[in-house]
């Protein structure tokens, strides 16, 4: 024993307790690492897992829709709903109003809400799922159901009739809303939020309308003009493709990612129609045809009077901006004194049409789109249109989305120059084709004025209110909101300030 | 720390040499050539485990699979888990944005030349939710128990340098369990619904993490890791575990709740030079005024008939709810027997134009509407000349309830007895033979107060409050409490109809100050009705 053996032992014994340490750090992490990941795996699971562990005792009370049940959400809405509804209601009116106002068909002069509260039951959402379909973007879609008892009086005032209280009733919503949440690296982490109603399962928006102190039947067709109404709002602003862009967070953030751009373009040519039905009482029908893929952007044909086999052969260019799932939409309209009759429609979904390939196609004439509502099977007649569908390159995408610029301050100009603004109803109006090239006419806005180009013209109009007002339900805070899903060159106007980037 | 500092010192001041020369062998072979990377753990899919991992695996089972009362929300977790990667960076950049003028400011008081993060991720693997539950009260609140954890994967190391030195300190493996009871209340009228959010803690967290310096793990020194994370624990438990809270203001209260501030006085004199609009004879003019961003109906004065300069003088109070941005509005109409009632002129008076307390005459030029720039406004429509008197409630009325449900009875009140509040919430499930119109009326001691009918609902709503004022503790009396309903029809055959009755006893009230509970209604189906009593005492 010496100096030498006692420091030989004093080595081992210090590298021992080293290794001893090492030791009980590798267990201690390995515990802790072994923990991570048990409650990851745990963290999602589905049916064969559960049954992995459970075996035999499997909880009765667990089920794996595909959209995941959310009851502790609805418990909560539920109670949080009279607030809400009180807190909506003039969010909703200030931002519906001018969206009727819009959007409303002609024969209609005004419609307003006279008394809007949203009743006592809470919206119940069926179930959430959420998938990521593209990097950096997370795709949330909310199942939602609506059998309301809200007590909503419309104030419409139709042509020759004075104001007129109308009820809607029993509202029932069915609708997905699809939810995008852009991703950023900055809190609060989501710089855009893209709400849409996805279009299938499509949105279903029940109501029934009653005429306070008198009958709905005093004015025809007043049902069906609020449910075109009701109708050409949610397709053309809600429902996918068209969405609503609500950027978070204060930044300013480049949302034109996310909005609906020009695609291509569809030349349609109105050829003829055979074997129309006569609508007259002297004479035959005075057809004319409106062709439009978004209604607020409609043209149409000049009349062809006392003729039951038109031939009009005129040709028209729209913006296509989501081919997959917009259609094209023709109208057949009898011209008469008053209110024009309708004489059929014909629906071509823009799926089936292959790029730059001319095809002439004959549609059948129904009486309305919504096949639940066709009563009879009678024939309508047909109509021949002759269709080429082209693509945009990329030049020219930027080049329509110059031409939406440019169009956007000359209508600035004749703004305020006073022109447009004029009541006239765009069906009605002397409009639209001018030269060889396209006037859009915005019906909600109505036109006496036309543009002449070479090129597309159009008119939309502001809409970023109806943003803001998704905005402030959706975070909770007012953000400057573009909408997007303009069909034609025409994009909101931000009449709140806020740009739009191009 | 100090432990280890204690046992090196012990081992240096025997000056056994061989045991220190040892612990430098032993560290340098064991720990500083050992890589001290965060890896990112591999995780097989369930199916692949087999029964004894799975065992393994149980005490971690989620709470809703073990309790049905809990529900699941891996929507949310991958929600979270798509998110987490952007989550990460901008956490793990605002908290080096936040941290660096600390350190700045910190770092001279004890000599260290610089400390800085040398990595800083939370890592991959993002928090997960393991059920939910929400608890549903008679109060105007939200109660939700998410029950959390977070074993992660961060790594965390910091680099200090002091006297030429250079030390790192490296955190890993944070794992912390917690059960935080997140409450939403008030609730209130307006975005986003609720004023406050309480955090608590309902169990003591459980937390876990490695800490290396110089890449030793100090938390496996035997006896160490338990000190410190019970220290951790009960520091938490000190300041968030039920019943203490964490309070996070959204809204004000006050404003957000909309509740009155003070009443304004509007006295309507009289009108001067008004324009003709019948052909026969002078207009016959009335004034309606109302308050702007209010329910409240508009109020009116009489007519006067055939008066081009009539006088009214006529009182009325409005409520106030937020003096800052209401306005009153006049407007003069001409009154006709048949026919649209023609309007006159209007104007507003913001009511921040308004001294409290101080009265105020007014003449107004009336106008044919509020836009400024419309030029067919021009034309002279007469004045109308107003008095106005805006009396804020009294500092601290408002705000002190919103806190404490619990209000004194006002002066005046008999000091042996107090006031009985009664308030009708909402009923559920209330259905007549015939018509269901229902309206609550309350008897107590020979008095009788009835609501607003509601229109054709099962499920109404008032929120309607009433108060008696009583010389002694009603301590044997009882409140007769019945739900009718009237047919909205004139006719002779079912007028009326009882949709059912409760009898409160009042005793219980006396003892608890406040009682909020749904009772089920006799001679009722499933009837129930939500009442709130309170009994307040001027002591």
């Amino acid at each position: 024993m010496g100096l030498i053996s006692g420091m030989l032992m004093g080595i081992v014994f210090g590298i021992a307790l080293m290794a001893g340490w090492k030791h009980m750090m590798r267990y201690r992490s390995n515990k802790r690492i072994a923990k991570a990941v048990d409650i990851k795996s745990l963290s999602s699971l589905n049916r064969d897992d559960l049954k992995k562990i459970c075996g035999e005792n499997f909880p009765e009370w667990i089920s794996f829709p595909v959209f995941e049940q959310v009851k502790w959400l609805n418990k909560q809405l539920s109670k949080l709903w009279p607030f809400v509804a009180d807190a909506a209601e003039a969010i909703i009116k200030e931002s519906v109003e001018p969206l009727l106002e819009e959007y409303r068909t002609p024969g209609i002069t005004s419609i307003k809400f006279s008394k809007l509260s949203l009743g006592t039951v809470a919206p119940k959402i069926e179930g959430i799922r959420v998938q990521s379909l593209k990097k950096g973007q997370i795709t949330m879609d909310i199942d939602l159901r609506w059998g309301g008892n809200p007590n909503i009086i419309l104030a419409i005032e139709a042509a020759l009739v004075a104001s007129i209280p109308i009820q809607l009733k029993d509202l029932k919503v069915f609708t997905v809303v699809r939810a995008i949440f852009q991703l950023a690296e900055e809190i609060p982490c989501i710089s855009a939020v893209v709400v849409a109603l996805l279009a299938e399962p499509k949105p279903r928006i029940d109501y029934t309308l009653k005429a306070i102190g008198g009958s709905l039947t005093a004015i025809p067709g007043l049902s069906d003009m609020i449910d075109d109404t009701v109708h050409s709002i949610i397709t053309d602003m809600l429902q996918w493709p068209h969405r609503i862009v609500v950027p978070i967070g204060g930044m300013p953030v480049d949302t034109s990612e996310l909005e609906l751009k020009p695609q291509g373009k569809l030349t349609v040519a109105v050829v003829r129609a055979n074997n129309l039905k006569n609508k007259e009482l002297i004479g035959k029908s005075d057809p004319y045809v409106v062709v439009y893929i978004r209604p607020l952007f409609k043209v149409k044909t000049k009349v062809i009077e006392n003729n039951l086999n038109p031939v009009w052969n005129q040709t028209f260019e729209l913006i296509v901006e989501d081919k997959e799932t917009q259609s094209l939409i023709l109208e057949v309209f009898d011209q008469d004194v008053g209110q024009d009759e309708r004489l059929g429609v014909a629906k071509l979904p823009m799926i089936e049409l292959e790029a730059e390939i001319s095809k002439e196609i004959e549609l059948r004439l129904l009486p309305s789109l919504d096949m639940l509502k066709i009563k009879d099977k009678k024939d309508r007649g047909t109509l021949t249109i002759q269709v080429l569908y082209h693509e945009f390159n990329k030049e020219e995408q930027l080049a329509a989305l110059e031409e939406e610029k440019r169009i956007l301050e000359e209508r600035k100009k004749l703004k305020e120059a006073g022109v447009i603004g004029s009541t006239m109803d765009a069906l009605d109006g002397a409009a639209s084709l001018v030269g060889s090239g396209v006037g859009l006419v915005g019906s909600g806005l109505g036109a006496g004025a036309g543009i002449v180009g070479s090129g597309l013209g159009a008119f939309g109009s502001g809409l970023s209110k109806a943003g803001k007002f998704m905005g402030r339900t959706i975070t909770g805070q007012s953000n400057a909101s573009k909408r997007s899903g303009s069909s034609t060159p025409v994009n909101s106007v931000q009449e709140n300030g806020g740009a739009k980037p191009l | 720390m100090s432990a280890m500092v204690g046992v090196l010192k012990l081992v240096i001041a025997d000056d056994n040499v061989g045991v220190s020369t040892g612990l430098v062998i032993g560290y340098y072979l064991f720990i500083y050539f050992q890589p001290s990377d965060v890896k990112d753990p591999v995780i097989r899919p369930l199916v692949e485990h087999d029964s004894q991992s799975l065992q393994r695996l149980l005490p971690e089972i989620p709470l809703w699979v073990k309790n049905p009362d809990y529900d699941r929300i891996d929507w949310l977790n991958k929600f979270l888990e798509l998110m987490w990667p952007y989550l990460d960076k901008a956490i793990c950049k605002t908290a080096k944005n936040i941290a660096k003028p600390i350190i700045a400011e910190q770092i001279p008081k004890y000599k260290i030349e610089s400390v800085e993060f040398e990595e800083l991720t939370l890592g991959s693997l993002p928090p997960t939710f393991q059920g939910m539950k929400v608890f549903v009260t008679e109060e105007k609140e939200l109660i939700m128990e998410p029950s959390l954890k977070w074993a992660g994967n961060p790594n965390v190391t910091l680099g200090v340098k002091a006297f030429g030195l250079k030390a790192t300190v490296q955190a890993v493996d944070l794992q912390i369990f917690a059960q935080p009871r997140i409450t939403l209340k008030p609730l209130v009228p307006s975005f986003p619904c609720f004023a406050k959010i309480f955090v608590s803690l309902m169990e003591k967290p459980h937390v876990d993490f490695g800490l290396k310096l110089f890449g030793a793990d100090l938390m496996s020194i035997p006896g160490l890791y338990m000190f410190v994370q019970e220290l951790i624990k009960d520091q938490v438990a000190n300041m968030y575990l039920w019943p203490k809270t964490l309070e996070v203001e959204i809204l004000d209260p006050t404003k957000a709740m909309m509740r009155p501030v003070g009443i304004v006085h509007v006295k309507v004199l009289r009108a001067m030079k008004l324009r003709k609009k019948d052909l026969l004879g002078g207009s016959d003019p009335y004034v309606k005024l109302k308050i702007t961003e209010s329910k409240a109906p508009s109020k009116k004065t009489t007519v006067k008939h055939k008066n081009l300069n009539p006088e009214w003088n006529e009182e009325f109070s409005i409520v106030v709810k937020d003096p800052e941005s209401q306005a009153l509005e006049f407007i003069v109409y001409d009154w006709e027997q048949v026919g649209k009632h023609d309007k006159m002129g209007m104007n507003v008076v913001p009511l921040k134009e308004l001294t409290p307390n101080e009265p105020k005459v007014m003449t107004l030029d009336l106008l044919k509407n509020l836009n400024q720039n419309d030029a067919q406004d021009d034309k002279f429509r007469g004045q109308l000349v107003v008095e106005l008197t805006y009396k804020p409630f009294k500092e601290g009325d408002t705000s002190k309830d919103l806190d404490n449900p619990l209000q004194k009875a006002p002066e005046g009140t008999p000091p042996s007895g107090g006031v009985l509040v009664v308030i009708v919430h909402e009923a559920q499930d209330v259905e007549g033979k015939h018509h269901t119109n229902p309206y609550v009326r309350i008897i107590f001691n020979g008095e009788e107060r009835k609501t607003k009918h509601v229109k054709k609902n099962r499920d109404p709503r008032w929120d309607e409050e009433f108060t008696f004022v009583l010389e002694e503790p009603p301590l044997k009396e009882k409140l007769h409490v019945e739900v009718l309903s009237t047919s909205t029809r004139i006719g002779l055959l079912h007028p009326k109809e009882t949709l059912g009755y409760v009898n409160i006893s009042l005793a219980d009230v006396v003892n608890n100050k406040r009682i909020n509970e749904k009772y089920h209604l006799i001679d009722s189906k499933n009837g129930k009705i939500q009442i709130e009593l309170q009994w307040r005492t001027s002591s």
